[in-house]
């Protein structure tokens, strides 16, 4: 018995600890730096500091003048502009959006490897990871050279273009290239867990189905589907949180208008050294997640006690 | 025999590990046939990070970031510097090559009597441009209008990228003004910032990092940036015998003018290879080599004669007597001012 129990927090312990250490206490770190001020070179407005007549850390916050270290005043910025408002709308768009299409692309080629020959599954997974083995930012630098307008792909698009009589497409520096990059850096977190899925589902349901007077779109939409969306939602949520928070792709093929949330988190945090600010943005990101998640669950719940 | 070879290596490994000069420099700055030397002539390894913009710098360091020997700023952001407590004073005795910096950019504003830095090169930030298509279209890259005013962008839409770099975008505004770059007047940034959101709609993007590349592969027409990196674009151009030329100018509403300088940190894992590299690089030939390779402009009077007389020429690069008296250095900015700035970059950066 005492056995089993030190085997449950020894098994349980280090996930817990690393949660702990890097995701709760970081999170309560930030949500304190919110209410507080910018120091002068970046950081926070200190609490206390050297006292030089005595040469000992003093506090310098206390009942009397507190308003001059806290203050809701970053909170109050990111409501009283609506700039951060429709950023945060845009990147919610832009991660939606990208995971749709990841959806759809990753959905038919999961399916493929999954019933293909046993033989050949496992090569196939390994060609869907293999871009993984070359480096993130090689990867989209590769892309800047192919949606430049002087490379093969984007004069090609704008010679045809040209032909139907619409004027050329600027397509580096733009909203498409941002979201062309986002699926091309999401879509193996979507193939994969819908393989995972799909290759367990017993081909007797689909053979019943048929024998039951079922055609191919029924079969579909009435067994595969609604056994693959646990695939489908663990996908989703691997493809939209990591691209509602990029950076790096807005930055590197975005234009000056394509930025999205996390570059202005970043922004914050390492351009304009205000890391209260930076946090509010943390914070809010973090909520409107929680939201999602939390209405995301709402439906599900809702679809099961009508299904039942 | 196989554990003694594995332990020579380790021994090898450890060795190499001991002696490393951390150089946290500007992209480009320093060209690797200049690395090299050093690295013969130290016995170590340079192990290089590189920033596309102070404001980068100043955060990160604030941030905590350790590890670093020897940083290079640019004149502005030394004050922050030594006011956080970051950098060590040099030794002078340790550095004989001292006296071979250029007494006009010695004892500045930001370090009086040089006690924390010394010059190590300097640009000028201007604009970059192809010039069979500026002619093309008409336009003149010799006014900040090339990057400011829409009626000129219209004709080089999408072609443009500017600094991702708020100090440097609003210098430049603001000179297109007629303020002074280094104006802090809330009605006169107001303005700037106004400018630069009219013009932003016809920027490609922001671009601190590959406007070289963009300009070299003709993808980008126009391209505000640091005279060593347009440098660096004329010359690629040239090599890849593109049909066209990458130039570039001053412009005549004036310019910022960098001057970047070593410092060593407080934090240095180690100080001794620090005032080595500090003194290598203040040698006149290398640092002649910075002016050849990466197209810096050079504030080491020793460094004169090693300096191919067709850069010396270059007016970006070494501006003469009238152009220096259009060129501003950037002052450091503190507290509000600096947060007022940011408030207004933001508000640059998210508008539509």
């Amino acid at each position: 018995m005492r056995n089993n129990r030190l085997a449950k927090w020894l098994i349980s312990g280090p996930p817990l600890l690393y949660l702990l250490l890097f995701f709760a206490i970081p999170s309560a770190i930030m949500a304190f730096a919110a209410f507080r001020f910018p120091g002068d070179y970046g950081g926070l407005l200190p609490l206390m500091d050297v006292n030089p007549d005595t040469g000992k850390t003093e506090l310098l916050i206390n009942a009397a003048n507190f308003r001059e270290f806290l203050t809701l005043e970053n909170f109050a910025r990111f409501f009283q502009e609506p700039v951060f408002f429709e950023l945060f709308i845009k990147s919610f768009w832009y991660a939606g959006l990208t995971t749709v299409i990841c959806l759809v692309l990753a959905y038919p080629l999961a399916w493929l490897i999954a019933r293909s020959p046993k033989k050949h599954r496992d090569l196939l997974v390994l060609l869907v990871i293999l871009p993984f083995w070359s480096n993130f930012l090689i990867r989209v630098y590769s892309w800047m050279i192919i949606l430049g307008p002087q490379g093969y792909f984007a004069r090609s698009i704008n010679a045809v273009l040209g032909v139907i009589g619409v004027g050329p497409v600027q397509l580096l520096f733009s909203h498409f290239a941002v979201i062309l990059v986002l699926v091309y850096v999401h879509l193996p977190f979507m193939v994969l867990p819908l393989y995972a899925n799909l290759e367990k589902h017993d081909m007797n349901l689909l053979d019943a189905a048929q024998d039951l007077g079922a055609n191919a779109w029924q079969r579909f939409w009435r067994i595969t589907w609604p056994l693959s969306l646990p695939g489908v939602w663990a996908g989703a949520a691997l493809v939209f949180i990591p691209a509602l928070g990029m950076f790096a792709v807005p930055d590197l093929v975005g234009g000056t208008d394509g930025i999205m949330i996390g570059n202005l988190i970043k922004q914050q945090f390492l351009d304009s050294r205000d890391w209260p600010f930076g946090s509010v943005l943390s914070i809010m990101l973090t909520l409107a997640v929680l939201m999602l998640a939390g209405l995301a669950t709402l439906i599900g719940r809702g679809g099961k006690r009508n299904a039942l | 025999m196989k554990k003694l070879l594995l332990g020579l290596l380790l021994t090898a490994g450890v060795a190499q590990a001991d002696d490393v000069l951390h150089l946290y420099n500007w992209n480009n700055y320093i060209a690797p046939e200049t690395v090299k030397r050093f690295e013969a002539e130290c016995k170590c390894r340079v192990v290089q990070d590189y920033y596309g913009a102070m404001e980068e710098m100043l955060a990160k360091l604030a941030a905590g970031a350790k590890g670093y020997d020897v940083v290079v700023p640019t004149g502005f952001a030394i004050p922050p510097l030594v006011k956080q407590n970051l950098v060590q004073p040099l030794d002078k005795a340790k550095l004989p090559n001292a006296k071979n910096a250029n007494a006009a950019f010695l004892n500045s504003a930001y370090d009086k009597g040089n006690q924390y830095s010394l010059p190590y090169s300097f640009t000028t930030t201007l604009v970059g441009y192809n010039d069979a298509r500026l002619k093309e279209a008409g336009v003149d890259p010799t006014s900040w209008s090339v990057i400011f005013d829409p009626k000129v962008l219209a004709r080089i839409k999408g072609k443009v990228t500017v600094l991702d770099d708020s100090r440097e975008v609003f210098a430049a505004a603001l000179m297109y003004n007629g303020f002074s770059a280094n104006s802090v007047k809330p009605e006169e940034l107001k303005k700037a910032a106004a400018t630069i959101k009219a013009a932003k709609p016809f920027w490609a993007a922001f671009n601190s990092q590959s406007y070289i590349k963009e300009l070299t592969l003709g993808n980008i027409w126009v391209a505000h940036g640091y005279s060593s990196d347009m440098f660096q674009a004329a010359q690629d151009a040239k090599a890849a015998k593109r049909p066209f030329n990458v130039n570039y100018t001053l412009q005549k509403e004036g310019n910022t003018l960098s001057v970047d300088n070593m410092v060593i940190l407080k934090s240095a894992p180690r100080p001794d290879l620090a005032v080595k590299f500090v003194n290598f690089m203040l040698d006149g030939k290398n640092a002649a080599e910075l002016t050849n390779m990466v197209g810096t402009g050079n504030p080491n009077s020793a460094a004169a004669p090693f300096v191919k007389p067709e850069i010396k020429k270059i007016s970006a690069v070494f501006p003469d007597a009238e152009a220096i008296k259009k060129l501003q250095q950037l002052n450091a900015l503190e507290g509000k001012q600096l947060r007022d700035l940011n408030r207004l970059w933001t508000e640059v950066k998210t508008s539509k």
